[in-house]
């Protein structure tokens, strides 16, 4: 006889998002730079915004935090990175 | 109060004209009652706003139903409703000319809104003869729910983060059922889509109800969303979840509150399911649950003794899996991850502790049955069986501690002790109270300062700026705890063996998982 068992999972279906078109070039860009806060972080990131600004001609970078690594982003955190042409976010460790 | 400085972003409130402010839930009977009275209020001497706490499409239905005539909006982000803080719905308050409250009611009170009206100049609004009753309390308010796992308030809160996304709702669909042919081993099956790689209970409809039933709540009722994925985890869920794991429709009492510990933001599951580091949440019981239920507290409290123990902590383990979604070969990124993925369920043994149990530490009665929830690395042994006094013993443990995420790590972590009796009983002997026991700890934990040479820098040196120095047995050393609120005490384990434990954390405090402690309702 068929067994009919009670479905113990999460049925929400996640949807992915889709991409934004890949940028051509960095130069005239706004470019986020996103630390998560893990230690060592912010040694990656200064060497991005470096490069960014001297090599590849960025209009702009804008460094925001996380409070936490161990937490998502708050919406204020998101907010600031809004308008942004790309977003790098640094890990560490 | 002072006006309130929402109150104008209130579509159609008219500054400068009495206002009576409804707060109100769709699926409140008392509101449902008492909101059409407020028709008969005559618009040219009051302005009468109603706030929903729920969404546009239920307060739609609502308004269309019950015909009210007047202005009703959503409370987006229930601003308005921390603002004014009813405690519950309906609540009505009566603004002045220039926004101030003059007066509230509270529940549906038809002697007190027909008062109201007469201040107003207005006749009788509510009759007390219609067959409704002429008092009748409310429903608490939405922003006085419970706590979600994401911070929000309880299930309807149209938080100020979701304003405009779509409202966490309470009931959800019922789980869909699969259906597994005559020569499907639905054993098998189980195995490859929702275990935990060990063989478990296929959850049939009628073991599934069985729990159910025993929850005394609907099957669709949203208990909590699980993160890392926030899957929602329904009674039913959390039943099909509990059969896997092998319960006993008994243990569901225990299992609501253990999945609301779980999802309680300050326990950050989100985080302790995908980090790195070893942490897996130990459950830690109490009270007379631990009868009633059968949980064990004596030798082997850590391995497999008790059917209520290693059920209910797998329970928890697989409803992380598959409804958080932190599955040990994907989100969950632990690099060595821990035994207790499987499950970690302790109960203390309070008839062999000297002090008060644990959680009465943690702020209950001490005849209330209570689970804490702990994100642990896995435990250091202590072994002291020649020690003379209660001090030396604790010695020993000090050295455990100091080694907790990292030998040269002080400062970001905290720790639970667990005692052995014998241990506990040779302390309580000397005279120390718990309290005393976690003092000692604090003050005789250290790192010597020795192992921070300049030339060996690495983990926890960088942070030696934040670090206090003092001396342990004559030689200079940086405390390992920030203080001994830091350290946790649990008696139990067997009373034979001189054996200890010490479990450290994962990070800890606001920004990282903080213990939790939930009571469990009586049988």
């Amino acid at each position: 006889m068929p067994i009919t068992l009670v479905h113990p999972g999460n049925e929400k279906v996640a949807t992915a998002a889709t991409p934004p078109p890949r940028l051509s070039t960095l130069s005239g860009k706004k470019i986020g730079l996103l630390d998560i806060s893990k230690p060592g972080g912010s040694h990656f990131l200064d060497r991005m915004e470096q490069l960014l600004r001297q090599s590849y001609g960025a209009a702009d970078v804008v460094r925001v935090k996380k409070p936490t690594y161990t937490k998502n982003a708050p919406q204020a955190i998101i907010d600031q990175l809004r308008g942004m042409d790309a977003v790098i976010e640094g890990l560490a460790d | 109060m002072g006006e309130p400085t929402n109150l104008l972003s209130v579509p159609g409130y008219q500054p400068g004209k009495k206002a009576l402010l409804v707060f109100f839930e769709t699926d409140c009977p008392t509101c449902q009652l008492a909101l059409p009275y407020l028709n008969s209020l005559d618009s040219t001497a009051v302005q009468v706003l109603g706030l929903s706490q729920d969404d546009e499409t239920h307060t739609r239905a609502f308004v269309e139903q019950l015909n009210l005539k007047y202005p009703v909006n959503v409370d987006r982000g229930l601003k308005l409703t921390r603002e004014f803080d009813p405690q519950s719905v309906p609540t009505m308050y009566l603004l002045d000319e220039s926004g101030h409250v003059q007066s509230s009611l509270i529940g549906l009170d038809k002697a007190a809104m027909n008062t109201m009206a007469a201040a107003l100049g207005q006749k009788t609004i509510a009759p007390l003869d219609d067959g409704t009753p002429a008092w009748k309390p409310g429903c608490g308010s939405r922003h006085l729910e419970p706590a979600t796992q994401d911070g929000h308030g309880g299930a309807g809160d149209v938080s100020e983060e979701s304003a405009n996304g779509p409202l966490l709702r309470r009931i959800a669909e019922p789980a869909s059922r699969i259906t597994r042919r005559d020569d499907e081993d639905p054993f098998e099956y189980c195995i490859q889509k929702f275990g935990d790689a060990l063989p478990v209970i296929p959850p049939t409809e009628a073991k599934v109800s069985a729990m159910v039933t025993a929850s005394g709540l609907a099957a669709e009722n949203v208990i909590a969303r699980v993160p890392p994925v926030y899957g929602e985890a329904t009674v039913e869920k959390i039943a099909a979840n509990a059969v896997m794991a092998g319960c006993t429709p008994d243990m569901m009492r225990v299992l609501l509150p253990l999945v609301r510990a779980v999802c309680d933001e300050r326990f950050n599951a989100h985080g302790v399911q995908a980090t790195t580091h070893f942490a897996a949440p130990i459950i830690i019981v109490n009270g007379p649950v631990r009868q009633e239920l059968g949980f064990w507290c004596k030798q082997n409290v850590f391995s497999n003794v008790a059917r209520a123990n290693s059920t209910v902590g797998r329970a928890l383990q697989l409803i992380l899996l598959n409804l958080g979604g932190g599955r040990p070969d994907g989100i969950d990124m632990s690099a060595l991850g821990n035994s207790a993925k499987f499950s970690c369920c302790i109960a203390e043994n309070e008839e062999e502790n000297p002090w008060e149990p644990f959680h009465v530490d943690r702020g209950l009665q001490r005849d209330q049955s209570a689970l804490s929830l702990f994100a642990a690395e896995p435990p250091r042994g202590v072994s002291e069986h020649t020690a003379q006094k209660g001090a030396v013993v604790l010695k020993a443990v000090c050295q455990a501690l100091a080694t907790v995420w990292s030998y040269r790590i002080c400062m970001n972590h905290e720790a639970i002790v667990v005692l052995c009796p014998e241990h506990a009983k040779t302390l309580a002997r000397d005279g120390f109270t718990k309290q005393q026991v976690r003092q000692f700890l604090f003050e005789n934990t250290g790192v010597p300062k020795r192992l921070y040479a300049e030339k060996d820098t690495g983990e926890g040196t960088q942070l030696v700026p934040y670090y206090r120095e003092i001396m342990i047995q004559g030689e200079p050393c940086y405390q390992k705890f920030r203080s001994a609120e830091s350290i946790h005490i649990v008696v139990t384990g067997g009373t034979a063996g001189k054996f200890s434990a010490v479990l450290g954390s994962w990070a800890v405090g606001p920004t990282g998982s903080q213990l939790v402690t939930y009571p469990i309702p009586s049988k």
